[in-house]
């Protein structure tokens, strides 16, 4: 059975939610050194974050990730029935009980790998405390692990205590009562001192430092987690008269079947499809999977602001956004370039559109900003790999150094960082980077102003202007147009198309305003698609005919048209 | 019998390492170490100057006193000099220098760099500095606080951090780097202006009708009753060129004195002027002058490059808290196309340091940013050469003799800021600038990725007690700011 919850904890992780490991890796940077450890470790609870964070580094490969959580997962199950007195079936059925809650807790996004470790040290340490056979020494360590286990996992360490006083009850009910008396002295002495000595709350101190990215967030499915590990080990500590063989076995099978329908359902019911969708369009973009996003976006068209611009960063990057981005749900300029907020999650694939379109700096503040807007203070490596980028780009060697120096110390960006830092010693950097040439011939020289996000057209069309090749920021910049309804605007910006034909969406707008504007196609350009004004014909009759919006869009949901009368409606 | 076995493995490992060193050969030039201590002046109370060289497997130093007295470190690509053998002799050497003789091995093979000096000046200099400490960025803060560094010893220490509660720490302020009094200003969802006055700690809300509200770049009165303030409406933005990346600027801006027998904010017309930004209030030494900075307001951002602040003072009476009315340029920046900012007088009254730079507010973005020197007596200024970089040199702070000025630098790499400080004479020539010690600095500074920001001389340790402050932060009791104007 702890093999058939391994195989299921990982199938779900690593099949029906791995973007959500990949958001856990790209939101902390975990340095192999000793400078890095003492930092981490610092902390009550901080030996348990530190190897949570270490397990953690491996999600930048989700099957990894998955493996690992699953391996905690059975980890905290075997050592719950470890820490059983009995061992029956129906200890080892209830044994798969904490897991429930953990699997909820890691449906959860900022639910770090850190709790889960600090429930399997303490649990290691409750069950190799209650082996002891000297009783003296056994109840002597016990207390003496306390304070040594706070300082290791943190507020967990309830559950050590939990564990050793129930294993201690059916030696001796008197040694249990001054063992869990002393153990609670212990547990609130640990709290009120590291109140004194460590830089946070008693609320924290006593709930978890590093169990959720969120320092405000009680982690209440880790806190159950550990309500049941040491109610289970109580339980089965309890004097209980003993049963029949069958009736021992179809409790135990009723509980194996609540472990079992309670873990899938509640897994299920916790996991946030949305977050884990928001999660794959930004893997997608961050690792240049374009064609990938574009299908995936055919399965099931995006509707978040963010997915929607990641989808709209994949049309432009494939050369297909003006012929194809209406063909999808959009919803306004938000879905193009989404606004900044001061979160550590939009921010990321934000900054990469900027990056792609080539406002260096602004990639840069949005990296920068993502990195230090991270709840639990912890650094990105994904945004230091960006900032390493802007600031070679941007000529700002010894801070790109820096950042390099810094990801040489991690394990899955170290070859990347030796190799940049390499090329910078060497003096081609840029031959040997393509992207980071790009960024360089893209990013604007001559013109200098402040970001403005309500002068998003002005920008874009700077960069145009200062590199003609540049035709992401004109696809854009017509795109931008579109979306806010601007027709005036994009007929202004215009000018600044250097192909031949034009794609699809600006010659439906382009249609659009003639029909405002005309009360026939007479002197209608060469250039615009007799079968498209035609097309705008049936819209205007059908739409004028009062048809559905249902309708209009089976018929004309491909079409500029549609989305200027039936969407972003202000 | 054991002290002979240590004596005769001495004298083997001797054998072993100096024939290599001695046998170096002249480089001929001097050593290009980390930080640049070469010729620095140091007080006799600071802690070791541990240096590396760039390109070194192995270091052998020679420290000499000019009686004579040496001491020898080795090590691998950094010094380590014991604590214990560097204060006496830098204490033997006060008003004289040290001679430093480095021999490095560099590609297998031992050079003997040209000696240099460390001046070791007599002036003592302040128990330790205060400092913030953030990543340099943009809008948003990660984990920070403020920050106590010891001097003479590497031994560093947080006073308050933002893991104890929901905002940053900002503005922290000492009278003339007294411990037991302190001006600490919070921002965010438990925003409060903290006075610590001889251990009694108080949150105040400093929002009043007539003021802007928030109480910044705090300066105190030298008799301890008041405390100046700016109180600015502050906006950031952001360059698309690399060259700047940020402006910080003000919206507006007026400047206000808390009287603290009084509970009040006092205020004055001439101070608070429509069309006219006030900010970086700075009492004299003999508390009757308020120095501070003043711009004619210009539409921004648009005109930020247009933003000149001169160099004020108004006098200001200490009996009554009276503002005086007539306010006199002292230094008319706006004129030569430049504007200052952070004008600090030495304590002994002599001079005035203030950053000179472009344009705005906020020079620490700004990579012209230098420090001058202003001659109270004679009114003749000056850049500060002596001490100045290629890149920004920002904000700065006196200790309590007026001999030594701590300062913010941009120098190393452009972004992080690090803290220096440098002697300044009787005279006001500066002596060369020194980087704030560490053990193995290249390392330490390397993997530090947060600024030193505001660094403030103290006398003493301050005595903040955390868990006190963080009780008072997180609550929401607030004693209210009263307000009056100057008669």
């Amino acid at each position: 059975m702890t093999a058939l919850l391994g195989v299921g904890a990982y199938a779900f992780f690593a099949f029906r939610y791995p973007y959500h490991l990949h958001f856990q890796e790209q939101y902390q940077l975990f340095e192999w050194t000793r400078g890095y450890f003492a930092e981490v470790a610092s902390v009550p609870g901080g030996l348990a974050d530190w190897v949570g964070r270490c397990l953690t580094q491996f999600c930048y490969y989700a099957p990894a990730g998955a493996a690992l959580l699953a391996a905690l997962l059975c980890g905290v199950q075997l050592l719950v029935f470890a820490a059983c007195r009995r061992r029956t079936l129906p200890c080892y059925a209830a044994s798969f009980l904490p897991v429930v809650p953990l699997l909820a807790f890691y449906c959860d996004e900022n639910a770090l790998f850190g709790g889960a470790v600090a429930l399997l040290l303490t649990l290691g340490a409750a069950v190799l405390c209650a082996r002891v056979r000297n009783d003296r020494l056994r109840c002597w360590l016990a207390a003496g692990l306390i304070p040594l286990l706070y300082l290791a996992c943190g507020a967990l360490t309830v559950v050590f205590a939990g564990v050793v006083v129930a294993a201690e009850a059916p030696r001796s009910s008197r040694r249990a009562w001054a063992l869990g008396v002393a153990a609670l002295l212990l547990l609130l002495g640990s709290l009120l001192q590291a109140q004194q000595l460590f830089p946070y709350p008693l609320r924290r101190l006593a709930y978890g430092v590093h169990y959720h990215r969120y320092r405000s967030f009680f982690p209440a499915w880790l806190w159950l987690a550990a309500l049941l590990c040491v109610a289970v080990a109580v339980g089965s500590a309890l004097p209980l008269r003993e049963r029949p063989a069958r009736r021992r076995l179809a409790f135990g099978a009723g509980l194996f079947a609540l472990a079992a329908l309670a873990g899938t359902g509640l897994t299920l019911r916790c996991a946030d499809d949305a977050k884990e969708e928001w999660a794959r369009y930004d893997f997608m973009v961050r690792n240049g999977m374009w064609n990938r996003l574009m299908m995936q976006a055919d399965r099931k068209n995006p509707d978040n602001p963010m997915t929607v611009a990641c989808l709209n960063l994949a049309l432009a990057k494939t050369g297909r956004m003006g012929d194809h981005m209406f063909d999808y749900f959009q919803n306004g300029p938000e879905g193009l370039l989404t606004t900044f907020v001061r979160s550590h999650t939009n921010p990321v694939p934000t900054g990469e559109i900027y990056w792609n379109l080539g406002m260096v700096n602004t990639a840069q503040r949005f990296a920068f900003e993502a990195q230090e807007a991270i709840p639990d203070f912890q650094k990105s490596a994904r945004c230091y790999r960006r900032l390493a980028e802007t600031n070679i780009v941007n000529g700002d060697l010894a801070v790109a150094r820096k950042y390099l120096r810094s990801l040489e110390h991690t394990l899955f960006y170290r070859r990347w960082a030796k190799e940049t830092a390499a090329a910078l010693d060497a003096g081609d950097v840029f031959e040997r980077q393509p992207a980071l040439a790009r960024a360089r011939d893209l990013r604007l020289k001559e013109h200098d102003f402040f970001f403005s996000a309500e002068e998003t057209d002005s920008m874009l069309g700077l960069l145009k202007v200062e590199h003609p090749a540049n035709g992401m920021a004109l696809d854009y910049l017509m795109a931008w147009c579109l979306l806010r309804k601007d027709l005036d605007r994009f007929v202004e910006v215009l000018p600044m198309v250097d192909t031949p034909s034009l794609p699809k969406s600006w010659q439906e707008a382009l249609l659009l305003r003639w029909v405002l504007t005309h009360s026939d196609f007479e002197g209608l350009p060469e250039y615009l698609s007799r079968a498209y004004a035609q097309r705008i014909v049936g819209f205007i009759n059908d739409n004028r005919a009062g048809k559905s919006e249902a309708e209009m869009q089976r018929a004309y949901g491909d079409t500029y048209w549609f989305y200027y009368y039936y969407r972003y409606r202000q | 019998m054991r002290q002979s076995l240590r004596l005769v493995l001495a004298a083997l490992a001797l054998a072993a390492c100096s024939p290599k060193a001695r046998d170096a050969a002249p480089a001929g030039v001097l050593p290009d170490i980390y930080p640049d201590y070469v010729g620095v002046t140091v007080p006799a109370g600071i802690a070791p100057l541990d240096f590396s060289l760039a390109g070194a497997g192995a270091l052998d130093v020679r420290i000499s006193a000019p009686d004579g007295t040496e001491l020898r470190v080795r090590g691998k690509d950094a010094t380590r000099i014991p604590a214990r053998r560097w204060r006496p002799l830098l204490d033997r050497s006060r008003g004289d220098s040290l001679r430093i003789t480095v021999c490095a091995r560099i590609d297998g093979r031992w050079k003997a760099f040209e000696p240099f000096g460390i001046f070791v000046s007599p002036d003592p200099i302040d128990y330790g500095l205060n400092f913030r400490m953030l990543e340099p960025g943009y809008e948003l803060y990660s984990k920070m606080g403020i920050y106590e560094r010891e001097l003479g010893s590497f031994r560093q220490h947080a006073l308050l951090e933002n893991t104890q509660f929901d905002g940053c720490v900002n503005c922290h302020a000492y009278n003339r780097g007294d411990p037991s009094r302190m001006s600490l200003h919070i921002r965010g969802e438990h925003g409060a202006t903290l006075l610590q006055i001889d251990g009694r700690l108080t949150a105040y809300d400093t929002h009043t009708d007539e003021s802007l509200g928030l109480c910044v770049y705090p300066y105190w009165h030298p008799s301890g009753d008041y405390i100046a303030y700016a109180t600015n409406t502050t906006r950031q933005s952001f360059h698309v060129q690399p060259d700047k990346l940020i402006e910080v600027f003000d919206h507006a801006s007026d400047l206000q004195v808390y009287d603290i027998r009084n509970n009040q904010i006092i205020t004055a017309p001439q101070i608070k002027q429509e069309g006219l930004w006030e900010t970086f209030p700075a009492f004299s030494p003999d508390g009757r002058t308020l120095y501070f900075t003043a711009a004619e307001a210009v539409a921004i951002p648009e005109g930020l490059t247009q933003s000149h602040y001169n160099l004020m003072k108004v006098s200001f009476d200490p009996q009554t808290g009276r503002i005086g009315h007539d306010v006199e340029t002292l230094i008319d920046a706006a004129a030569l196309g430049k504007s200052v900012a952070f004008p600090k007088p030495s304590f002994d009254g002599r001079f005035l340091v203030y950053t000179l730079c472009d344009y705005g507010t906020f020079p620490i973005w700004h990579h012209e940013s230098d420090l001058w020197l202003l001659d109270l007596e004679t009114g003749e200024t000056r850049p500060l050469d002596e001490v100045n970089s290629a890149d920004t040199d920002s904000y700065h702070d006196w200790s309590a003799n007026s001999r030594w000025l701590v300062f913010s630098s941009r120098r190393d790499d452009g972004l992080f800021t690090r803290l220096y400080i440098a002697h300044i004479g009787e005279d006001g020539v500066a002596g060369k600038p020194f980087m704030l010690p560490q053990r193995d600095p290249e390392r330490y500074y390397q993997d530090l990725f947060l600024s030193y920001n505001v660094p403030e001389f103290v006398t003493g340790p301050v005595r903040l007690d955390q868990v006190r402050a963080r009780k008072i932060i997180n609550s929401p009791e607030r004693v209210r700011f009263g307000f009056r104007w100057s008669e």
